[in-house]
């Protein structure tokens, strides 16, 4: 795959494209300020772009604008957004445009190489990957019935699927088969009462979150 | 204000033009219906009304009304002359006392004393004529020396000593004259009013009398212009010197926990997770499987220093403040906090949603939704420590009435004043917050932050409901 990276922490930058490029990914360009973003994207027009949430000149949301931006430039450019801290009023202005190749993970997560990896993938490739942190808020808030009625391990997969994992990444990372997993989402979606939905993919995501955040 | 109709020496402050009293009642016994010179004097509404012989037996009523309300005020004087008297004992006892150094003790109390006589004094002067009576005196506070020496340099205590001095001398002169003045008064106006039908008007002298003496009681008592700023902004510095202490000890307590926070939360993990990869590198050989799960551990440690540093970070200063200002970030919280609630923003930079109209440097947004839509791009911010003491009052009142007031809708505003910030939330949930148990330190932390800030809170939570949280941060915009 073809990676634009913005970060603007050396560091880190370093450390993203030593990862990528290990992995086997190619890393087209670099940004390390938030102007530099838009016009290095437009010029590479990459398969997935990492961006961090602070940059300069200002330090405050220039990463997250800079994919809004590009996202309304490039439709269906991929972005994964990566910031110190989430929020949820990011999470949801990036999924305001739609879930199909969004990505808004925590920095911490990038320790967790093959998880990394994994949600990049995704996010390229039309998936979406949220933090558990967001998950968790939202989860939080929520103290309902239809929510208290989920059985633990169905609260697992409920709190999965937001973070746009597939069945099959859902059943290796609860050590269950697939078809658990699946009979899993069965009851949630059931007790949620929301319409049936197959296999992974952003949809199920959206209406996940719709859910959770009424 | 209630005693206006009867010819004094003072003519009452107001919209009625200045009669000279004499002259007034002479107008009166005239008898003209319309002298109009007096619009709130009851005397002209009674001639206005009726003509002066029929109204005599009122007037002489009323006279001699009047005439005893006035002596009861000169009685009071009087007593408070007497009060006086004994003051002035005191005074030179403490004066002997204090010049002697064993009783310097004294001498505030004393004074303090003597301030409420004044200010007894002032009360019934302000009675008597409608109009208060302003009060300036410094704050008697601190160790005993700084006590004493406010005492006798506070102006005020001068000029109570002196009005004291005077009250003890025409507080019973007065009263002895109305004393005079009752029987040949009572004599002179019943004859008047009853042969010859006039007006009384020997009975108006004791409250002539009354009005002299809160006269001088008012010219005495009244603190000069600069006594009255000195004390005013002895006053603001007291405050300011309390509040200054307040956010400083707020601040040191703050540095504590943070520290304390880091010392065994982040760095704690961090030592820990060193020693991990220590040992996983003196197993790499020998046991790989070893190896891998100190390897396992270490990272694990390594992602909850990271959420403790992020907890940390927050409580000190929440990183969307910055990002979005105090407008973006309530927003967020409202959009958190599980309520419906409603935003109004007034007078403060507001950028709304994904991008729009954000005030920053145009090379962020890159056509997003266009540059600084709704004009208010240049709007001031608050300072950053104003912002996030209305952060974490508006966090924690949205917390408490998601948990505890049941309500399903709040109200949050923000308003920018000419002084400072004005942060309003409201919820329609069963009210009691401050009554309930628990719910306690959250707002007595939103009071210490609010006052370290010389702020204001305002808290009403009746049983029921509504709870309305009200807080004002001065600031310079």
């Amino acid at each position: 795959m073809r990676v634009v990276i913005a970060e603007d922490n050396a560091l880190l930058r370093e450390g993203l494209v030593l990862l990528l490029t290990s992995s086997g990914h190619e890393v087209a360009g670099v940004a390390a300020t938030g102007p530099e973003i838009l016009p290095l994207l437009l010029e590479h027009r990459p398969d997935v772009a990492v961006l961090d949430v602070r940059m300069p000149p200002g330090f405050r949301d220039e990463g997250l604008r800079a994919a809004l931006a590009a996202r309304e430039a490039l439709p269906g450019l991929p972005v994964l957004v990566l910031s110190q801290y989430v929020e949820e009023t990011y999470a949801a202005e990036l999924l305001g445009g739609g879930a199909r190749g969004v990505g808004y993970l925590l920095k911490d997560r990038v320790g967790r190489v093959d998880e990394f990896l994994d949600a990049l993938e995704r996010v390229a490739s039309g998936g979406t990957a949220l933090d558990p942190e967001v998950v968790t808020e939202l989860l939080a808030r929520r103290r309902d019935d239809p929510l208290d009625s989920l059985t633990p391990r169905e609260r697992e997969v409920l709190e999965l699927m937001a973070q746009g994992l597939d069945n099959g990444t859902i059943a290796r990372s609860m050590v269950v088969t697939e078809r658990a997993v699946h009979k899993h989402i069965g009851n949630v979606f059931a007790k949620l009462g929301l319409p049936p939905s197959d296999g992974g993919g952003h949809r199920r995501v959206l209406a996940v979150l719709a859910y959770l955040d009424a | 204000m209630k005693w206006v109709g009867f010819p004094v020496g003072r003519v009452p402050d107001g919209p009625g033009p200045a009669v000279v009293a004499g002259g007034s009642s002479i107008l009166v016994r005239g008898g003209p219906a319309h002298s109009g010179a007096r619009p709130r004097s009851d005397g002209v509404a009674r001639s206005t009304v009726s003509p002066a012989a029929a109204a005599y037996p009122v007037s002489m009523r009323e006279a001699i009304k009047e005439a005893a309300r006035g002596w009861l005020h000169l009685t009071i004087g009087a007593a408070i002359s007497l009060f006086c008297y004994l003051m002035v004992g005191v005074a030179l006892f403490t004066a002997f006392l204090t010049a002697t150094v064993i009783g310097a003790g004294v001498l505030p109390e004393s004074v303090l004393l003597l301030r409420r006589m004044a200010g007894w004094e002032r009360r019934r002067t302000a009675a008597w004529t409608g109009t208060p009576v302003p009060e300036a005196y410094l704050p008697l506070e601190g160790p005993l020396p700084a006590r004493v020496r406010t005492a006798v340099t506070d102006p005020g205590t001068r000029r109570d000593l002196v009005w004291a001095a005077a009250q003890l001398l025409y507080g019973s002169v007065l009263w002895y004259l109305s004393l005079i003045v009752w029987a040949p008064a009572l004599l002179v106006d019943g004859v008047w009013t009853g042969l010859a039908g006039r007006r009384p008007v020997a009975l108006p002298l004791i409250g002539r009398l009354a009005g002299l003496a809160a006269d001088w009681s008012r010219a005495l008592l009244t603190p000069t212009p600069s006594a009255a700023r000195d004390a005013a902004l002895a006053a603001r510095i007291e405050q300011l010197t309390a509040t200054r202490a307040g956010a400083v000890a707020a601040h040191g307590a703050e540095l504590r926990r943070i520290e304390r926070d880091l010392h065994d939360g982040a760095q704690a993990r961090l030592v820990a997770l060193s020693m991990r990869i220590g040992l996983a590198r003196r197993v790499y050989d020998s046991d790989p499987a070893a190896g891998r799960k100190l390897l396992d551990d270490a990272q694990t440690q390594a992602e909850e220093a990271l959420a403790e540093l992020r907890h940390v970070v927050r409580g000190i200063h929440p990183p969307i403040l910055t990002d979005r200002g105090l407008t973006g970030a309530v927003r967020a919280l409202a959009a958190s906090s599980g309520l419906e609630v409603a935003v109004s923003v007034t007078g403060l930079a507001d950028h709304t949603g994904t991008g729009d109209g954000h005030d920053r440097d145009a090379s962020t947004g890159h056509g997003h939704g266009g540059n600084g839509s709704a004009g208010h791009g240049t709007a001031p911010r608050a300072p950053a420590a104003v912002e996030a003491a209305a952060y974490f009052v508006v966090a924690e009142a949205l917390t408490n009435a998601a948990k505890h007031s049941g309500a399903a809708r709040a109200s949050v505003g923000l308003a920018r004043e000419r002084t400072g910030l004005r942060v309003h939330v409201r919820d329609e949930g069963r009210g009691g917050a401050e009554a309930r148990e628990g719910g306690g330190s959250g707002l007595t932390g939103m009071r210490r932050r609010v006052a370290a800030l010389d702020g204001t809170v305002r808290l009403t939570s009746p049983e029921g409901g509504p709870t309305v949280i009200e807080v004002e941060l001065p600031c310079v915009w």
